[in-house]
C-alpha cells in the first residue's frame, strides 16, 4: 500500500506540469558556485551562485564592491575549468562595457587568469546586448559581465535563453531605478548603501526566498 | 684545353686511393658516380644564369630578386635564387616551346632589358659553370649586353671555364687568397692542379664545386614559388542596393576560397571585399581574423557581420574576393572529425573575438596585462593579439612577487585621477608611490583606501583609492573598489 502510494506521488512529480517550489537546501540539476561568503551561499539554492543563468544586480553607484561579490567565484571556477582541459577552453570571462578600466594588477592579485580574460568596449547599448549575447551563447565562456544602462525585457529574456544555451553565467549590472520592472533573471540582487556596511537584498530568488541577506560584516 | 678536362678527370674511378668507403673517398676529394653525362656529350639539363651586378644591397636585392622570378617564371617554371645577386633559370625543357637556344637567351636578357636592369647572362649544361660565365662577363669587362656566352655541350664546357679568373667562382676570400698565393689567376690553372691535393689545401667543398661546374655531379635546387593569394569576382545582372543580396551573392565565392585554401593546406588572417559601383568608384572592405583559418564558416561569419555594418554609397555593380597572403595551417586547425565530434556548433575564444571584432570594431575587444611597474596608470596595459598568453604570463609571474606586499588594489582604474571634491574618511594607508623621475612622468604620491562619507548622518559610501599628490598636497581620487 505504502509502495503503491511513493510510486503514485513519484509519478506526480515526474509529471512536467507540476511545479516544485524547491527548499533551499535541495541541490539543483545546475552546479553552483560558491559566493565565498557563508551567509549569502546559506541563501541561495544549491548553496552558490547559479551557472548557465542571468543573475541581475541592482546598484547606483559603484564602488560598493559589486564586483568582489562575484570574483572568488570566478577565480574559483577559472581554476576549475582551467585544470579540466578536456571539456575544451571553457574558462573565459568576458566583462562587456565596464564603468571604468578593469585594473588588471588588482585582479591579477585576486587570482583572476589575465590570459582568458576579454574586455569589450561597445559603442551602444544594442551593440553591449549583442555582444553580450554572442559570448554567453559562444559555449566557452564561464562568465559575462554586463554594465548596462537600461534594458527592456525581451533583450533581458535574450540573454537568459543564451546564458543557458551555452552554459555560461550572465551577471548584468543596473541601476536601482530597474527594480520594479519584471525580470526574468533567475536571480535579482539589490545592492545599497547602508549607514556603515552595503545592504545586500534578494528581490527574487527562483527556488529559494527572497529578503535582505544579513552579510554578517564578512 | 680538354687536356686540362682529361687530366682532371684522371684522378677519377681508376684511381684506387678513392676506393675506399664512400664518406671517406668524399672527404679526400674522391668523385662520386657521374650522373648526367650522356653519350656524345648531349646534355640532360641546360642551365641560364642571369648576374645582376646592379643589386648590391642584400636586403634590398632579396626583395627585387623575387619579383625577377615572376619575370623569369615566363620562360620556365625551374626559377632559383642564387644569393646575393643573381638567378637560375633550367631552360632545357623550354626548348622545345621557346627555342632554339639563341633565341630564347635573347629572350630571357631582353625581359631584363625591358625592366631597365644592367645583366650578365650565360648558358651553361651545369648551374656553377652558367652562374661563374655570367660573372665572367662581369669581371672581364664585358658591356652588358653583348654577346652572352652560351655552351650547350660539356666537350667545350671545361674549355670555356679555364679561360674564366678564379674571382668569378665567388668564393671566399680566404680561399681566393690562398690561391693566388699559389699562383692560380685562371680556372684552367685551377683545374689542372691534383684533386688530393686541392681538396686537402682548400677543402672538398672547392673540389664539390668544381666537380658540378663539369657537370660531374648534381646541384640540385629550391624552386621559387611564388606567393599566392585568392582572387575571385562576381559581376551582378543587376545593379544590387540590398546587402542581403551580397551576402547572397557572396556565398560562392566564400566557398571558392576555402576550397582554394583547402587544396592548399593553407589558412589566411585577412580578407579583403571590392565593391564596384556603377561610377569606377570602389568601396573596399577590410576583414581581420583573429587567426589563421580556412574554415569557411568563420569567413562567412566575418564577411556579413562586416558587410551587415556596411553603409552603402551607391548601388552594387560586382564585387571581387582577395584574400591575404597564404599561411600554412597549424596542425591543430586541420581538425578533420570538427564537423562529425558535435563540436561544431561550438565556437572557439577567436572565432568569438572576431565575430565581436567584426561588429565593434578592431579596438572595441582587447585582453589586459599587467606590467612590473610601481606607478599604478603604467602598472598595465591593453593587449590586443589574442595570443595573450606569452605577454601577460611575464607580467603574472612578475605581480606574482609582488602580490605578497598586501597592498590593496582597486578593481578600477580612472583613466585620470580625479579632483576629490567629497568628504572623506581615510583607511588603511598610506602607501607611498615615488618613482618615474627618469622617464618625465614621475610620481610622489601617499596612497591610501578612503570610503566618502555623505548625507548629514556621515553614512558611508563607495570604498575609494586616494592619493595625496606629495608636492602640491592636493587630494585626488585614482580607483574604486568596486
Amino acid at each position: 500500500m505504502d509502495a503503491r502510494e511513493s510510486s503514485s506521488l513519484a509519478d506526480v512529480l515526474a509529471d512536467a506540469r507540476v511545479w516544485k517550489l524547491k527548499d533551499a537546501s535541495a541541490a539543483p540539476a545546475r552546479p553552483v558556485w560558491s559566493t565565498g561568503k557563508s551567509a549569502l551561499d546559506a541563501r541561495l539554492p544549491g548553496g552558490g551562485w547559479p551557472t548557465a543563468s542571468l543573475i541581475e544586480v541592482l546598484l547606483d553607484d559603484t564602488g560598493l564592491g559589486e564586483v568582489q561579490l562575484f570574483l572568488p567565484a570566478l577565480v574559483d571556477c577559472q581554476r576549475r575549468m582551467g585544470q579540466g582541459g578536456s571539456a575544451g577552453d571553457v574558462s573565459w570571462l568576458v566583462w562587456i562595457a565596464p564603468p571604468h578600466e578593469p585594473y588588471a594588477p588588482a585582479l591579477a592579485q585576486q587570482g583572476i587568469d589575465l590570459t582568458r580574460l576579454l574586455v569589450v568596449r561597445p559603442a551602444s547599448a544594442t551593440e553591449a546586448l549583442w555582444a553580450a549575447e554572442q559570448a554567453l551563447s559562444s559555449g566557452i565562456c564561464a562568465a559575462v559581465l554586463l554594465w548596462l544602462k537600461g534594458t527592456d525585457d525581451r533583450w533581458l529574456r535574450r540573454l537568459k535563453l543564451a546564458a543557458e544555451a551555452g552554459g555560461a553565467l550572465g551577471v548584468l549590472f543596473r541601476p536601482e531605478r530597474h527594480r520594479f520592472e519584471s525580470s526574468p533573471a533567475s536571480l535579482r540582487v539589490l545592492m545599497t548603501q547602508g549607514e556603515h556596511e552595503v545592504r545586500l537584498d534578494l528581490l527574487k530568488v527562483q527556488g529559494g526566498r527572497p529578503g535582505p541577506v544579513d552579510l554578517g560584516g564578512s | 684545353m680538354t687536356q686540362t678536362a682529361d687530366l682532371f678527370a684522371a684522378a677519377t674511378p681508376a684511381s684506387p686511393a678513392v676506393h675506399r668507403s664512400a664518406p671517406q673517398a668524399l672527404k679526400a676529394g674522391g668523385v662520386p658516380p657521374t650522373p648526367q653525362i650522356a653519350g656524345g656529350g648531349r646534355v640532360s639539363q641546360l642551365w641560364y644564369a642571369a648576374v645582376f651586378p646592379e643589386l648590391i644591397d642584400a636586403a634590398h636585392s632579396a626583395a627585387v630578386l623575387q619579383r625577377l622570378c615572376l619575370h623569369a617564371q615566363t620562360f620556365t617554371s625551374l626559377v632559383s635564387i642564387e644569393p646575393p645577386n643573381a638567378l637560375l633559370l633550367e631552360i632545357k625543357g623550354s626548348l622545345k616551346l621557346f627555342g632554339p637556344l639563341e633565341r630564347l637567351h635573347a629572350d630571357i636578357d631582353a625581359c631584363w632589358r625591358r625592366l631597365a636592369l644592367q645583366v650578365n647572362s650565360a648558358a651553361a649544361p651545369s648551374t656553377l659553370a652558367a652562374l661563374w660565365l655570367a660573372r665572367g662577363g662581369a669581371h672581364t669587362g664585358n658591356p652588358a649586353g653583348s654577346r652572352p656566352v652560351v655552351i650547350d655541350d660539356l666537350g667545350t664546357l671545361s674549355g670555356r671555364l679555364a679561360r674564366l679568373p678564379i674571382a668569378c667562382t665567388a668564393w671566399d676570400t680566404e680561399r681566393l687568397r690562398t690561391l693566388n698565393a699559389m699562383g692560380v689567376t685562371r680556372m684552367g690553372e685551377l683545374l689542372r692542379l691534383p684533386r688530393a691535393g686541392l681538396a686537402r689545401r682548400l677543402g672538398a667543398a672547392t673540389v664539390r664545386d668544381l666537380d658540378i661546374a663539369l657537370g660531374r655531379q648534381f646541384a640540385p635546387r629550391r624552386t621559387f614559388v611564388p606567393r599566392a593569394r585568392f582572387r575571385a569576382r562576381c559581376d551582378f545582372e543587376e545593379e544590387i542596393e540590398n546587402v542581403a543580396y551580397m551576402e547572397k551573392a557572396l556565398e560562392p565565392l566564400i566557398a571558392c576560397c576555402a576550397q582554394f585554401l583547402r587544396e592548399r593546406q593553407a589558412g589566411v588572417q585577412a580578407l579583403r571585399l571590392r565593391l564596384k559601383h556603377r561610377a569606377g568608384t570602389t568601396t573596399c572592405m577590410h576583414a581581420g581574423l583573429a587567426d589563421i583559418t580556412g574554415e569557411r564558416r568563420r569567413l562567412t561569419d566575418v564577411l556579413t557581420q562586416k558587410l551587415g555594418r556596411l553603409e552603402l554609397r551607391a548601388p552594387v555593380k560586382g564585387m571581387e574576393l582577395i584574400s591575404g597572403s597564404l599561411q600554412p595551417l597549424s596542425a591543430a586547425s586541420l581538425d578533420v572529425f570538427a564537423g562529425l565530434t558535435g563540436t561544431g556548433g561550438r565556437d572557439t575564444a577567436p572565432q568569438l573575438v572576431e565575430r565581436l571584432r567584426a561588429r565593434l570594431g578592431e579596438d572595441a575587444v582587447y585582453g589586459v596585462a599587467s606590467i612590473p611597474e610601481h606607478r599604478p596608470e603604467a602598472a598595465w596595459r591593453r593587449v590586443h593579439e589574442l595570443s595573450m598568453a606569452t605577454a601577460s604570463r611575464m607580467g603574472e609571474k612578475m605581480t606574482g612577487s609582488r602580490v605578497d606586499d598586501g597592498m590593496p588594489r582597486p578593481v578600477w582604474l580612472l583613466d585620470v585621477p580625479l579632483p576629490l571634491a567629497h568628504d572623506w574618511v581615510l583607511g588603511q594607508g598610506p602607501e607611498r608611490i615615488e618613482s618615474g623621475w627618469w622617464d618625465g612622468r614621475g610620481v610622489a604620491r601617499d596612497y591610501y583606501v578612503a570610503r566618502r562619507v555623505c548625507g548629514t548622518r556621515r553614512s558611508q559610501g563607495p570604498k575609494l583609492w586616494v592619493f595625496q599628490e606629495r608636492r602640491s598636497k592636493r587630494w585626488y581620487v585614482h580607483g574604486v573598489f568596486a
